[in-house]
């Protein structure tokens, strides 16, 4: 399939003999894709469509089914997870704007992943430093008080690193 | 069952127990607005927009979705019940753009409509429109979802109607939406561009893309599709006399209720190309040049009544058209038969696999009794055999998949590839091509061991079982699984969802145009008469004409050996009738068919042809040798609505009007006739294709007569009794019996089995170690005249790749999207291909109707259905990847 999540070859033959656990009835399609995304952290298209082969649904009603619960994801998590706290402080002291601003600087909205599969983001509830409010979470590193500014900074940060380390993967191989 | 009564508004009235109220008030003339509600559509009470109140509670309720009871009072206009509808409305209007205002659903919006109708015009509410982008990358379907209502009968239709099911609500709340799988636009989910959706959705969230025209059009009128044998009913709108959209009609008890396909929607585009003959041509100087009528009609009277004298009525040969009205070709065939005195008529049809059937159908004394598509929903058991209708009559296709999804009819399909039924079968059976036969005998064979068929049925209806059960009894199971490919034990399970049923067979041009047809139907009519699943109209033979009017067609006599309703040409008595009838002699020559009539030519014996409608010149295999034929003619005459690659040789041009542009009938796959008018003026100085015949056959000697469209029909009712029924105003009557089984116990003869013998071995080369198989695609039909000069369908796809398995390309070191030659002994055509996973090696399918239909170029010319011809479908042949370089 041309789609920029497609999953990986063996992705594929784990769920398709997963599957094979489960009855052929429509009822199932919960649980199944709770497997897949648990295994799988998110449900590619290809997920989506051997579920629905397996339950002789229409791939659409599968994934209609699954968008309507907030669980599951579409999109596989980036190589720097970004969760924004929007727990009652941390949403009293603005944690939406932040949001926002790594959306707009991103381009994607939450639960979702950038086409490079560098960065995703994802909206949670308290972590358990409200004192720090607004927070936000980026690759197992808490980050208090963020401001607009320092979103900025935090993407440019790990862009400069992922230039640096591509040039210097250039000069190897040009040595 | 016991009527229940109620009270709306005050009024008593009587309603079926289990109808909706709003079912009640419909149809006793109380009209209550609705949105989400469709008469074709299970009600799921989305929108509210359908409340009433309960008199005596006060509880208001969704009248689309809440069943009458004894003694309910209703009402349908209370204050109550007109406020919360206000409010619904202002909220829908809330969350609507501002584009409504433009918008291409124009006045014919529902939800326009409704507002209108409780006077909602500002809402007075914060508008908060959910903006998403406009989807028009396909030529087809515009969706702009921000005007959604989420009333959902798109989503339905797409699920109940027509059982793609590509598109269903996701996400929830304010932006749930319809949408495909992870929301990919429409061309890269499993829609197949019926527009079907389109037609059913209340609002302009879902319009088509029309090139020509935005906005309502200013009259609209119903016709029927120009395309396949279905016959869908549908209204075209106009504006200053061009078509500019179609939409299923919007009357009851149609063929196709509110569904078409992608052909029938879109592809009527060519109906206003600048290749549309306008005037009349003669060929002067070598030159086609503008003519009159008045000359070119002379011209051609002339000539044909010159050349029959100098050289016999022999010479002359005429080809009338499947795609043409009852009345044009029963007129055609007349003047071949009568003034002509020649019996050398045929039409495309017939040429394109109908003559199989008719090979098959005199055992019946004359037509396989039609049997009705509606009563394949509650089929006992459907067996599909050489057919995709998905992709070649899709409403069949829907028809079919109904069956399977919402009754669970149990549906057997035989076909080398898995097709667009499969999914949708009981049973798959992978035989291999050309096998048919055998396994129909095989299944035969088996139900017989089992004891398993109609004895009374065979006894009151026909003869010859002793002879055929010895031949079942005898025959050799073991060898059919071999030839077939079959596991005995699958034809055993297809034996097991057989047994003790009523089979409805449907068969398409998988057997009609293969070597073996004229054997796989003989084998299938034996099996149908062996389990008595043939004659009341409910179950029988459904054959899949793929043109329009293939059948009437035929009904009407232009074929060569048949008469019209079906008499054979070579049968005495019949000859009499119509020597009656038309005050002449008959010559009992049976006539040459299509094929025969290029053969004749190339030997110089067929002097003159007539075309009317059809493009032999693109739709016949060895084209190169046609066009030597028709240059070795001393006149050819094509009448068309296309300039066309037959139309540049021809001597003499006729501009004939097309089917929208004139009254006439078609009479379907399943006997239905539906009488219809024009929707729009010919083109330019065009005429309809029976006014041009009328004038000729005027000037040819028979001054005397009135060929006009109703004396014409008069005719038609009184000389062939199976169309006694045929209307002069629009709309539908049925065939009535031809055949012997209806009458089988009165004056009908009783049908004969036929023995019972294997399949021909397949045709073996060494230098072509692959089997070709021609296939068709819903985006086209026939040979592609029309549908390639459809903008919306050849904007959507080049396509017309070949399918390989992924054995055969790996050995050919092939991957998706490299360029091949597929060559036979006949031809060659360069095609890019296409890595199948579900296709068994040794297969290559290609698709016809491309490209000027060149893969016909690929198989021999002879005609499909006589004893020796390997048929239009499948022919040896090989690959060979073409390097970047060549090209
Ligand atoms: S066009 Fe037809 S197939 Fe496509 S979504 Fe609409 S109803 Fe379904
Ligand atoms: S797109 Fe049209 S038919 Fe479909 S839910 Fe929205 S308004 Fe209804
Ligand atoms: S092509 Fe056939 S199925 Fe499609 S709309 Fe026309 S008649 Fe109906
Ligand atoms: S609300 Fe954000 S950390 Fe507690
Ligand atoms: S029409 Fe009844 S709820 Fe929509």
């Amino acid at each position: 399939m041309d789609h920029e999540f497609s999953a990986d070859e063996e992705t594929l033959k784990d769920i398709a003999s997963e599957l094979t656990r489960f009855e052929i009835k429509r009822s199932n399609v919960i649980p199944i894709l709770q497997m897949i995304q648990e295994r799988h952290a998110y449900l590619a298209p290809e997920a989506i469509r051997m579920v629905a082969e397996h339950l002789g649904m229409a791939a659409c009603e599968v994934y209609g089914v699954a968008t309507f619960y907030n669980q599951f994801r579409f999109q596989p998590p980036g190589k720097h997870q970004i969760k924004v706290c929007l727990g009652t402080a941390c949403h009293v002291k603005g944690g939406d704007i932040i949001l926002e601003n790594f959306e707009r600087k991103l381009g994607i909205s939450e639960g979702q992943t950038t086409p490079d599969r560098e960065f995703s983001i994802d909206r949670v509830a308290c972590v358990g430093c409200c004192a720090l409010a607004p927070v936000a979470i980026v690759d197992e590193t808490v980050y208090g008080k963020v401001a607009p500014s320092k979103v900025e900074g935090l993407i440019l940060g790990f862009e400069i690193e992922k230039e640096k380390e591509e040039r210097r993967k250039q000069r190897d191989e040009s040595n | 069952m016991e009527e229940i009564t109620l009270t709306i508004n005050g009024k008593k009235i009587s309603a079926r127990p289990g109808s909706s109220i709003l079912d009640a008030a419909t149809e006793n003339g109380i009209k209550i607005p609705t949105l989400c509600h469709h008469r074709h559509l299970t009600p799921v009470g989305a929108c509210r927009i359908c409340l009433v109140e309960d008199e005596k509670s006060g509880r208001i309720m969704a009248s689309c979705v809440t069943p009458v009871s004894q003694d309910m009072a209703i009402r349908t206009d209370s204050p109550t019940v007109r406020r919360h509808r206000t409010n619904i409305v202002r909220l829908m209007m809330a969350n609507h753009p501002e584009s409504c205002i433009v918008c291409s659903r124009g006045n014919k919006c529902e939800l326009r409509q409704v507002a209108a109708d409780l006077g909602v015009g500002i809402t007075g509410l914060y508008p908060m429109p959910y903006y998403r982008g406009l989807e028009q990358a396909n030529p087809f379907i515009i969706r702009d979802l921000s005007k959604c209502i989420l009333c959902g009968r798109c989503i339905r239709a797409d699920h109940e109607l027509v059982v793609v099911g590509a598109i269903d609500y996701n996400l929830r709340g304010f932006r749930s939406r319809p949408a495909t799988a992870h929301d990919m636009p429409l061309e890269k989910s499993e829609c197949t561009f019926c527009g079907t959706c389109v037609s059913l959705c209340p609002t302009g969230a879902l319009s088509i893309g029309n090139p020509r025209y935005v906005g309502s059009p200013e009259k609209e009128s119903a016709t029927v599709c120009g395309f396949c044998g279905v016959g869908c009913t549908l209204v075209m709108g106009s504006v200053d006399g061009q078509v500019v959209e179609t939409n299923p009609s919007h009357e009851d008890e149609t063929v196709n209720q509110s569904t078409l396909c992608v052909r029938g929607h879109f592809a009527h585009d060519f109906l206003n190309v600048k290749e549309r003959l306008t005037r009349p041509l003669i060929r002067k100087g070598g030159e086609l040049s503008p003519s009159t009528w008045e000359e070119a009609l002379n011209l051609i009277s002339e000539r044909l009544l010159s050349i029959k004298k100098t050289h016999g009525p022999q010479s002359l040969g005429l080809y009338g058209s499947s795609k043409c009205t009852n009345e044009e070709n029963y007129l055609f065939q007349r003047i071949a038969r009568s003034l002509l005195e020649t019996n050398n008529v045929d039409n495309g049809g017939n040429v394109n696999g109908l003559s199989t059937m008719n090979a098959v159908a005199q055992r019946l004394g004359g037509s396989i009794p039609p049997a009705r598509l509606s009563a394949l929903e509650d089929a006992e058991v459907i067996l599909v055999i050489g057919a995709d209708p998905t992709q070649s009559l899709p409403v069949v296709g829907y028809f079919l998949k109904r069956a399977s999804r919402n009754n669970g009819v149990p549906m057997i399909v035989a076909d080398p590839r898995k097709n667009g039924l499969v999914p949708f079968a009981s049973l798959w059976l992978p035989l291999s091509p050309q096998t048919d036969s055998d396994l129909i005998h095989a299944l035969a064979a088996i139900l017989y061991k089992r004891e398993a068929f109609d004895a009374r049925y065979i006894d009151r209806f026909t003869q010859g079982f002793d002879l055929y059960q010895k031949g079942l009894a005898a025959f050799d199971l073991g060898r059919a699984s071999r030839s077939t490919g079959l596991e005995s034990g699958l034809m055993e399970e297809a034996a097991d969802q057989l047994q003790g049923k009523k089979i409805a067979f449907v068969v398409g041009q998988g057997v009609l145009l293969q070597r073996n047809g004229v054997q796989t139907m003989h084998a299938l009519l034996n099996l149908a008469l062996m389990t008595g699943s043939l004659g009341d109209q409910k179950r029988g033979i459904y054959i899949l004409a793929s043109e329009n009017n293939g059948i009437g067609a035929l009904d009407m006599g232009c074929a060569p050996g048949f008469l019209p309703g079906r008499g054979l040409v070579t049968d005495e008595a019949r000859r009499e009738y119509w020597e009656r009838i038309w005050g002449v002699r008959l010559s009992p020559d049976p006539g040459l068919s299509m094929v025969r009539m290029v053969e004749e030519a190339e030997k110089g014996n067929l002097k003159a042809l007539y075309v009317m409608g059809e493009n032999p010149l693109r739709g016949f295999p060895e084209i190169e040798r046609v066009r030597r034929a028709f240059q070795n003619l001393e006149f050819l005459v094509v009448q068309d609505i296309l300039s066309n690659e037959t139309g540049a040789l021809a001597d003499v041009v006729l501009p004939g009007a097309a089917f929208s542009e004139k009254a006439g009938s078609f009479t379907n796959l399943e006997g239905r006739i539906q009488s219809f008018e024009s929707v729009v003026l010919p083109q330019g100085e065009a005429k309809p294709d029976l006014e041009i015949l009328a004038q000729l056959a005027y000037r040819m000697g028979q001054a005397d007569q009135d060929f006009s469209l109703l004396k014409i029909r008069r005719e038609i009712r009184r000389v062939i009794p199976a169309y006694s029924e045929l209307r002069d105003d629009p709309g539908q009557s049925w065939v009535t019996e031809m055949g012997d089984l209806g009458q089988a116990d009165e004056e009908g003869h009783p049908v004969e089995f036929t023995p019972i013998a294997f399949a021909a071995d397949r045709l073996r080369d060494d230098t072509y170690p692959l089997e070709g198989i021609l296939t068709s695609t819903r985006l086209h039909l026939g040979s592609g005249t029309r549908t390639g000069l459809s903008a919306r369908i050849t904007g959507f796809s080049q396509g017309g790749d070949v399918e390989l398995s992924f054995e055969d390309a790996a050995r050919l070191d092939l991957v998706n999207g490299d360029q091949v030659r597929v060559s036979s002994k006949y031809g060659a055509v360069a095609r890019r291909v296409r890595v199948k996973k579900d296709l068994p090696f040794g297969l290559v399918y290609i698709p016809v109707a491309f490209y000027g239909n060149e893969a016909r170029q690929l198989v021999a010319l002879t005609q499909p259905g006589k004893e020796e011809s390997p048929g239009w479908m499948q022919v040896s042949v090989k690959v060979e990847k073409i390097e970047n370089n060549e090209q």
